[in-house]
């Protein structure tokens, strides 16, 4: 049987589908130039200048691991480690149990819910800035809200010096970043309970589930896929989060708060710019893995 | 029908197309840097202080030589609290002032990096011109060992004065200022009731609390060697420092919060009436001088107390310096030299913060004593110690200053209760591992 011979590809249409390949570059072509310019160089930029002893107004030479050991000698350092850690955890932990808890409230048929479902997004539509001055006002020991609350209800005789003393520092912080922070949460949980079918409620309980049944079964898995979403972005911005610690006891007392980000300006301050990129890129492995995990899940649910 | 519909042919491939390449022209024309003919701008940044009639007097006065000189002549006023970073950015891209008011931790940095250019010949004309320098401003702003010769003009001097509630102290029987730290304490002692703290200082990581370094530098105490290179905070010097600081807080005298202040801590303290004693520059004055004149009325500055082995009592003085790459030097120059007349100089004397540096300065109106705070300053310029003295002021001094060491150490102290062996090692280990950099 004779074979016919492949039909030859003409030069034109050779050069209409490179001219369309060079079209769709040309297309994507900005948008790679700015993630280039204002993403990837920076990044790769300040991973160079860690293995660098640069200072202001000095390019500086390469001193391989000399800044990440350095860091690793200081007790500072550790502090922040474990810090962040604290902060990280404890501030999701009670984070989702407002904002589930809230959100499971409004989700309820309520009078007036949706004033209520906007009253609650005020922290989180307040500036960071204002937000954490007005909760060290708050926290003051003479004159603070706090305070005066504990003594003018006779609660506590005397003064509470919140963030100057290590026994409460980081629970105040903690407890400021919560209340910044929790909105989120609860306006993504709130968006992931509308979403869960009401037949499988319905079901559920012409099945005789009780009210604990249909949560454990119906709803939590349900949102479960939002919750692991929202507790990754929730522990890169708490992680990376500067202004809640920096505004309220910049680190302090001691290194009772210290953290990375607030480190790494620390670092900046003493103009040794190699030493401040090593602390950020000390947060890389970590924020890389939740980046990834966030970033997949993400793509998970779209599909 | 085609041609009838779209007459000129654009069909929504062109439309692309045209969008695609006009988007690409205009990124990719955009990144090589433009052929901009040098600017004959002058731009100058000013240090933005804490009186807002200072920053304007400053202001007003650059931009009034500009006209008057033909020089078109720009003015930015930048927070002193952000100099570094701000500077440290405009190194970086290239984009320095032609002059600029800069402190002389980064003064030292930036003139080992050839960043600004040397002025002796300016720094001699001005000081000629009126009656030499105070000897602790001229040893102090000297970078001929790291720069070749001069690179700031100094315009002012501040340092910590001790600014006391004198209405309070008074009628408690202390009619004079503490002339030593144990002294301090009495005093702080007998008006310490709530609201007020005796002790307003602070002991968080802010440069206030770097006050810490004096006291115990007036104990005896030490950071490093003559040579500046090897560390020597553990010492019993210190641990009798540890031990004055450890008694006036178990006492209670220490204003509650003054272990997380920031930068405003202890002016807030004062102000709002919450601390009878503090040490600050003199902004607090100002401010009180300002919006409160019977609070400025009831204080009264002093030098620092001393210690056992003396008074600790730094000047940190302001210079302004002239950008290397600038193609305006000579305006610089002239700009610099204007603002050293001695008419501009007494009116900002009168509003700013800063001592004297010249010595015919000495006899302008501002310093006829009757202004308390400019007394302060002038006897500051005049007696007070030289940065960092009795250590050696070098990069590894200015790095663990910047890394509030000695704060650090006094925290944990009184907040994590460690004992004083353990505080001071720590201290002397990072201390020395900072020293060990350079």
């Amino acid at each position: 049987m004779a074979v016919s011979p492949a039909r030859p590809i003409s030069s034109r249409r050779l050069r209409a589908g490179w001219r369309t390949r060079l079209f769709a570059y040309l297309l994507v072509a900005p948008v790679v130039l700015l993630i280039v310019g204002l993403v990837a160089y920076p990044f790769l930029f300040a991973i160079w200048v860690s293995f660098t002893d640069m200072v202001v107004g000095s390019v500086g030479q390469f001193v391989g691991f000399k800044n990440f050991q350095y860091l690793a000698g200081t007790a500072t350092f550790w502090s922040a480690i474990w810090n962040t850690v604290t902060i990280v955890l404890v501030s999701d932990v009670l984070k989702l149990g407002l904002g589930l808890g809230l959100a499971l409230l409004v989700h309820q048929h309520l009078p007036g819910r949706g004033l209520f479902r906007s009253f609650l997004m005020l922290p989180w539509a307040m500036p960071a800035f204002v937000a954490f001055l007005t909760w060290r006002v708050l926290y003051q020991p003479i004159g603070g809200g706090f305070n005066l609350i504990l003594t003018q209800t006779g609660i506590h005789n005397g003064i509470i010096d919140f963030l100057g003393q290590r026994s409460t520092a980081m629970a105040s912080v903690i407890a400021a970043s919560v209340w910044r922070g929790f909105p989120f949460w609860f306006v993504s949980i709130l968006a992931a309970l509308q979403s869960v079918p009401r037949e499988l409620h319905e079901a559920a309980i012409v099945d005789g589930a009780n009210t604990w049944q249909r949560f454990w079964n119906v709803t939590l898995p349900g949102i479960m896929p939002v919750i692991i979403v929202t507790t990754l972005l929730s522990s890169i911005w708490t992680a990376n989060g500067f202004e809640h610690v920096w505004l309220l006891t910049a680190g302090g007392p001691s290194d009772a708060t210290m953290v990375f980000p607030v480190l790494a300006y620390y670092g900046m301050q003493t103009q040794r710019i190699g030493e401040a990129a090593a602390v950020s890129v000390y947060m890389l492995p970590v924020l890389g893995i939740l980046v990834i995990f966030a970033t997949s899940l993400m793509m998970r649910r779209e599909e | 029908m085609t041609e009838a519909r779209n007459p000129h042919g654009w069909t929504r491939r062109r439309v692309l197309a045209t969008a695609a390449s006009g988007v690409a022209l205009a990124a990719t024309s955009g990144f090589p840097m433009p052929a901009i003919a040098q600017s004959k701008k002058l731009t100058y940044w000013g240090g933005l202080i804490f009186s807002e009639e200072a920053n304007a007097l400053l202001t007003d006065t650059i931009m009034a030589w500009g006209a008057a000189n033909g020089v078109e002549t720009e003015v930015v006023m930048i927070n002193q609290n952000e100099t570094v970073q701000k500077v440290s950015a405009a190194v970086s891209s290239n984009t320095m002032p032609d002059a600029l008011d800069v402190g002389l931790d980064l003064l030292l940095l930036l003139s080992r990096q050839g960043v600004f250019s040397t002025v002796d010949d300016l720094y001699k004309k001005i000081g000629d011109a009126h009656g030499g320098w105070f000897e602790g401003t001229d040893s102090a702003t000297d970078t001929s060992a790291v720069a070749g010769g001069r690179t700031g003009i100094p315009f002012g001097v501040n340092g910590n004065l001790l600014l006391r509630r004198k209405d309070l102290l008074e009628p408690a029987g202390f009619a004079e200022a503490p002339k030593t730290w144990e002294e301090l304490v009495t005093q702080a002692m007998a008006v310490n009731k709530s609201p007020v703290s005796g002790l307003g200082l602070a002991l968080s990581s802010v440069g206030d609390a770097n006050v810490q370094v004096n006291v115990l530098q007036s104990y005896g105490g030490r950071i490093a060697d003559d040579a500046g290179k090897m560390v020597t905070i553990k010492s019993e010097a210190t641990r009798t420092y540890l031990t004055w600081l450890k008694d006036a807080w178990d006492k209670g005298l220490f204003s509650p919060g003054s272990t997380s202040w920031d930068g405003a801590g202890d002016n807030q303290a004062y102000l709002s009436g919450q601390a009878a004693f503090i040490a600050n520059p003199g902004s607090v004055g100002i401010a009180a001088k300002k919006d409160d004149p019977e609070l400025f009325e009831a204080s009264a500055f002093s030098p620092l107390p001393a210690g056992p082995m003396g008074q600790v009592s730094p000047i940190t003085p302001q210079t302004r310096a002239i950008t290397a790459a600038s193609p305006m030097q000579d305006e610089a120059k002239a700009l610099i030299e204007h603002l050293a007349q001695p008419e501009f100089m007494n009116a900002y004397f009168n509003v700013a913060i800063y001592g004297p540096v010249l010595k015919a300065q000495e006899k302008l109106q501002a310093f006829d004593g009757s202004n308390s705070i400019l007394v302060g300053l002038l006897g500051l310029a005049q007696n007070g110690t030289a940065p960092a003295a009795p250590d050696v002021y070098n990069a590894a001094w200015a790095d663990l200053s910047s890394n509030f060491v000695i704060p650090k150490m006094c925290q944990r102290v009184v907040v994590d209760g460690w004992d004083f062996d353990r505080a001071m090692d720590e201290a002397q280990t990072q201390g020395q591992a900072i020293y060990d950099k350079y």
